[in-house]
């Protein structure tokens, strides 16, 4: 990581990094929207106290790199509202484990970025807060839910960020902000500290300008962790080096299913220009076939509306959020509810309910469980023949703010591909594969068998080295 | 999408909204039913779902467990720091008894 080796090899000081990274915050956020909040004091603290571990001779992988973190994360001393009402004015008792190890590795936090309330959305347009657009054009969404961060990072305002994906929300909104996204194993990073949405699908990872950052920062935050019951001991693998491995004699299985679904013509076309690029490259190309990956909305959708119905009963305003006036116990549960969660929330707190209610559950939540198991083992059948498989993130380029508003199941179909890899716990990366004839930018998915990062990282990094897009200021933004 | 009957009806919604504390006002009723059954009649493409499947494959993993005991903690600090109201390091809430149910 560029940043990193400056700060540590003492060229330049974590100080001077982060004045610059403000500097552009300043210039660029009043467009773009990106950041919730600010925190300059704070940072500048952070980043001479990264200097003087440098100075004493610390080894930091991430000395005095500026991040911008998703606001569904805890950050002693700042805010986690996950641009709610009714986190509003919460703030958390220490740093979540992801920030807490970016912290260890000399890492700067610059400010809350936004996102769709509690992370329900794909194009951050559910923010309570404000809008964010997209840096290549400022007319059209981010992606969500992680959208503050794709575009700060993609803005050029900080070199990387944190988002967390329950359904794709890192990797949607990297591919409509031309960055890269990484959704590690389910059980790799620990979500100590993470607001949780749906407890079987959350996962936190990086959003970064190339792969071999995103393997750098996935290093520094994996790992095990006893305050996540569900952190895994498995070896976090050797990211960094397998990023320069090649493509060479790589298994690539090329989905048939995203094929199938009547893609968009641009899509199908950059999909079709991938394929060549890893056959030229040695990659062993194939079509491969994962059946129910085309049920995976409907999967999701139960799934994580109940689990999200059930994590989201605790906020009542009793022990932190804002307070409505009422005169009993019951009415401060309903009114602040009512109050403090958008539509978006309500509506998947909603249908969480539905799937879960007697008379339904097994006709909903019980159906979408046993078709969630067949999903998992069609990929299991799948891995025994590709090393990694190969698919769109996105169905379409990043969409006109204000176009699916009104439409929640067309918007939810904007996670088509993206929904498969977390249903199943797989690790998934989104890597810019190049622009529409419009100048959006395009992504290309690679997922992995489960704790299978290692090939992942390899097949993105190879894909990236070969396409060599340039990197240069998205237009939205250039004065 | 073909005209079925509804799965979730203004009824439905009142009852679920019940369940989550959630208010939804009568005039919303109904805009509220014909969103949820739109996304409720996509969900249903999982009807052909074999009842015998893999099911069981995830959960016949072991719940993991950390040993239980009490330690210090920032409870009390979180507490004063973020509740709208609290005394004697407790939350106050509004009249349990005699409420509306």
């Amino acid at each position: 990581m560029a940043t990193a080796e400056n700060v540590r090899t003492r060229r330049r000081s974590a100080e001077e990094v982060l004045r610059e990274a403000l500097a552009e915050i300043e210039a660029l956020d009043g467009k773009v929207g990106a950041f919730l909040e600010v925190t300059p004091d704070l940072a500048l603290d952070e980043a001479r106290a990264a200097d003087t571990r440098v100075h004493a001779g610390e080894d930091l992988p991430l000395a005095g790199v500026p991040f911008a973190i998703k606001d569904n994360m805890w950050v002693a001393g700042r805010e986690a509202t996950c641009a709610s009402r009714i986190l509003r004015g919460f703030h958390p008792p220490t740093d979540s484990t992801a920030v807490s190890r970016l912290r260890q590795a000399g890492a700067v936090f610059v400010g809350r970025a936004n996102m769709d309330e509690f992370a329900m959305g794909s194009s951050t347009e559910n923010s309570s807060v404000q809008l964010t657009r997209n840096p290549h054009d400022l007319e059209r969404i981010p992606g969500g839910s992680s959208g503050g961060s794709a575009a700060a990072v993609a803005s050029g305002m900080v070199p990387a960020g944190l988002g967390s994906d329950t359904g794709g929300s890192i990797r949607q909104p990297a591919a409509c902000c031309g960055a890269v996204g990484f959704k590690p194993t389910y059980g790799r990073v620990s979500r100590y500290g993470l607001v949780a949405f749906a407890s079987s699908l959350d996962q936190i990872g990086p959003i970064t300008r190339n792969v071999a950052d995103a393997a750098r920062v996935y290093r520094v935050i994996s790992g095990f962790d006893p305050l996540d019951s569900t952190s895994s001991a498995e070896d976090p693998g050797n990211p960094e080096s397998s990023a320069v491995s090649g493509l060479r004699g790589m298994r690539v299985g090329f989905l048939r299913e995203a094929e199938a679904e009547g893609l968009d013509g641009e899509v199908a076309k950059n999909v079709d220009d991938a394929r060549q690029l890893f056959e030229s490259a040695g990659a062993r190309v194939t079509p491969v076939s994962v059946p129910r990956a085309p049920e995976a909305i409907a999967i999701y959708y139960v799934v994580a509306s109940a689990e999200a119905s059930s994590n989201l009963a605790r906020y009542d305003s009793v022990r932190y959020g804002p307070r409505p006036s009422v005169r009993d116990l019951a009415s401060l549960y309903v009114e602040s509810r009512t109050m403090g969660f958008g539509p978006e929330v309500k509506r998947r707190i909603l249908l969480g309910t539905f799937a879960l209610a007697a008379g339904y559950y097994e006709a909903y939540y019980g159906r979408a469980m046993r078709a969630r198991a067949v999903l998992s083992h069609d990929f299991e059948r799948a891995f025994e023949l590709v090393d990694v498989i190969v698919c769109p993130s996105i169905p379409t380029p990043a969409f006109r703010i204000g176009e699916k508003t009104e439409d929640p199941l067309t918007m939810y179909l904007s996670d088509i591909f993206t929904v498969p890899a977390s249903l199943a716990g797989l690790p998934a990366i989104s890597v810019p594969s190049g622009f529409t004839k419009d100048g959006l930018p395009l992504g290309l998915q690679i997922l992995g068998p489960r704790f299978g990062e290692d090939d992942v990282f390899a097949a993105a990094a190879g894909f990236e080295r070969e396409i060599a897009l340039p990197d240069e200021t998205p237009r939205g933004v250039r004065s | 999408m073909p005209s079925h009957p509804s799965t979730v009806t203004p009824e439905v919604v009142r009852r679920i909204a019940a369940l989550a504390r959630l208010r939804v006002p009568e005039s919303e009723l109904s805009v509220w039913a014909r969103q949820l059954d739109r996304i409720v009649s996509y969900i249903d493409q999982l009807k052909d779902v074999p009842e015998e499947s893999a099911a069981g494959r995830d959960s016949a993993r072991p719940t993991p467990f950390r040993s239980d005991f009490p330690r210090p903690g920032a409870g009390d600090r979180a507490l004063a720091e973020n509740a709208a109201v609290s005394a004697h390091g407790f939350g106050v809430v509004p009249r349990v008894v005699g409420g509306e149910e």
